[in-house]
């Protein structure tokens, strides 16, 4: 049996200090500290640090990422492990994670860098992460950098940021505690003789620069089909290198708190068993596509699995991974639902995945990204407005004179998120 | 088994960076058209060897496309035409902007579209 304890340390407000510390619930950052620890990288020229917090008139925009800060007090490795921690298997011992909280990453990368969070108005309804004090670093690069020389460098900030924020929380008493269980595959068919044996396979957005996401640190475009015990996922095992796509891409905030494996463990010995978390890419070349969904399919067989829920990330080429897993899934007899969003059009009429199969015949949806929705203008942006007339879902008409704002909800971090971690509901 | 390719772009910055290791086709074309060139080399039976929709910067929004295709023609594979077509399919959601961005802005779509195509280069060659 492998236990992780995670224990929340609630955050209700950040403040400017002179020194960093958590005290009353209150996060205090030492500005200074944090930006020397984002200006180490030399590829970084300077960055400034704002605060947003639930319901004032702020737009943070550009968006890169957002994170968790957390820190792991007993067991095993470290956060992030090969990509901040030195690489050990993790998952198991007690883990402390900031609530209510995030770190956010802005600025610009390229020219139509997307990813707006409004904390208050309409668009704060499509976010998630408008209900979190944000810690925001808008980072500016050297002059000349290339893009995909420049986009490790903020992606590697944003979590030496969560890491010397989590850092703070450990000899802190949590607000309160999740204990995790997982079983090996023998222990836990003797365990839940009777249990439905369900796991969860996450596609991972792994295309190249902008698109990639990271397990263990490795590139996931480089790696086969795989197993992870589900609690790996909680202390960073998997990280975004994601840029494009806001509302249907896979923050490391998503990945920490992934809502599939948080209700999969709600009903773990109860309603089913949850036998571990099955992680496959999403590369270009379609061999690839080809050989990973065989590859998830078989290990779906090998488990002796009786369901799955099947999660996408990302546009248009996914929805092929999304189709060829579902099917060949479903033909090993294994029940699958999938989780994805639309692109159905403005008007919603349109066919909404770019690929399709009977077999996928249970299916959720995140919402249809080409919704349009009018931002109302706020009083203080933090990041730039630059792009708002170049991002996804915008146009040249989108940043009105008012100052509205007049866009798709694919312009907003999160609105349809695949793994179902938003707001858009029919219930 | 690898096959032999050629990329179908309108990418200058693809052919420029490339073309003197591969086999490079450049067309001056809008993305939707490069597709469209690529479902015809799909119907005289060349097979279709990245996707179409490589990426999430979404048709219509970037100008430029770059596809892999096998190199000679083979039997008419029926689930590069299913591709092929929902991808042609997907381009009318998207409202054109491709010719609304500041020159800087080009150069970027161009470096993000030979990432994605250089990204299944290692699985394509021998």
């Amino acid at each position: 049996m492998r236990r992780l304890e995670l224990g929340h340390i609630n955050i209700k407000d950040i403040q400017f200090g002179p020194e960093s510390k958590i005290e009353d619930g209150v996060l205090y950052v030492d500005e200074e500290a944090v930006k020397a620890i984002v200006l180490e990288d030399e590829r970084i020229k300077d960055c400034k640090l704002d605060i947003a917090r639930p319901g004032e008139s702020v737009r943070i925009t550009p968006v890169k990422d957002v994170i968790e800060p957390r820190v792991k007090v007993e067991g095993r490795g470290g956060i992030f492990p090969g990509v901040i921690s030195k690489v050990d298997t993790v998952g198991e011992g007690k883990t402390y994670a900031l609530k209510g909280m995030a770190v956010v990453t802005a600025g610009k990368i390229v020219g139509f860098q997307e990813g707006i969070i409004d904390m208050t108005g309409p668009g704060a309804e499509y976010t998630p992460f408008s209900k979190l004090n944000n810690l925001v670093v808008v980072c500016e690069p050297v002059e000349g950098i290339k893009q995909h020389d420049y986009e490790p460098a903020v992606r590697f900030a944003g979590f030496r940021v969560a890491v010397y924020l989590g850092e703070l929380a450990r000899e802190l008493t949590p607000d309160k505690t999740e204990v995790f269980e997982t079983y090996g595959v023998m222990e836990g068919a003797e365990k839940f003789p009777g249990l439905p044996r369900v796991a969860y396979v996450q596609m991972l957005q792994s295309q190249g620069l902008l698109h990639d996401t990271y397990v263990y640190g490795v590139d996931a475009k480089k790696t086969l089909s795989t197993i992870m015990t589900p609690t790996e996922i909680m202390d960073g095992a998997i990280v975004s290198g994601n840029c494009v796509s806001a509302c249907d891409k896979n923050p490391t905030y998503v990945h920490e708190n992934n809502g599939v494996v948080h209700d999969l463990f709600e009903e773990h010995g109860k309603t089913l068993n949850f036998v571990c978390h099955i992680i496959t890419n999403e590369n270009v070349y379609l061999a690839d596509k080809q050989r990973s969904s065989d590859w998830t399919a078989k290990l779906c067989r090998l488990l002796d699995l009786d369901g799955i829920v099947l999660s996408q990330e990302g546009f248009g080429n996914p929805d092929t991974d999304l189709i060829m897993n579902c099917k060949k899934i479903e033909a090993e007899g294994v029940k699958t639902v999938i989780i994805t969003d639309e692109y159905a059009g403005r008007d919603g009429k349109s066919q909404s995945l770019a690929d399709a199969d009977v077999a996928a015949d249970a299916v959720i949806t995140g919402g249809n990204a080409n919704q349009v929705i009018v931002l109302p203008k706020l009083d203080k942006v933090i990041g730039t407005l630059d792009y708002v007339n170049t991002i996804a879902g915008g146009n040249e008409h989108s940043l009105r004179e008012d100052g509205t704002i007049e866009v798709e909800i694919q312009a907003i971090t999160g609105a349809t998120n695949e793994t179902g971690f938003g707001y858009l509901s029919a219930r | 088994m690898k096959k032999a390719f050629k990329i179908v772009t309108n990418n200058p910055l693809v052919k420029e960076t490339l073309e003197n290791e591969y086999h490079i086709e450049f067309v001056e074309c809008s993305y939707e058209e490069i597709l469209r060139k690529v479902r015809n080399y799909i119907y005289e039976g060349y097979e279709l060897l990245t996707h179409p929709l490589s990426g999430s910067v979404k048709p219509n929004e970037t100008p430029y496309k770059s596809i892999m295709v096998s190199e000679k023609k083979e039997k008419l594979d029926p689930r590069s035409m299913e591709i092929i077509e929902y991808a042609i399919q997907s381009c009318k959601k998207f409202q054109f902007k491709s010719d609304k961005y500041a020159p800087e802005v080009y150069e970027d779509f161009q470096v993000v579209d030979l990432k994605l195509i250089e990204s299944a280069i290692p699985s394509a060659i021998f």
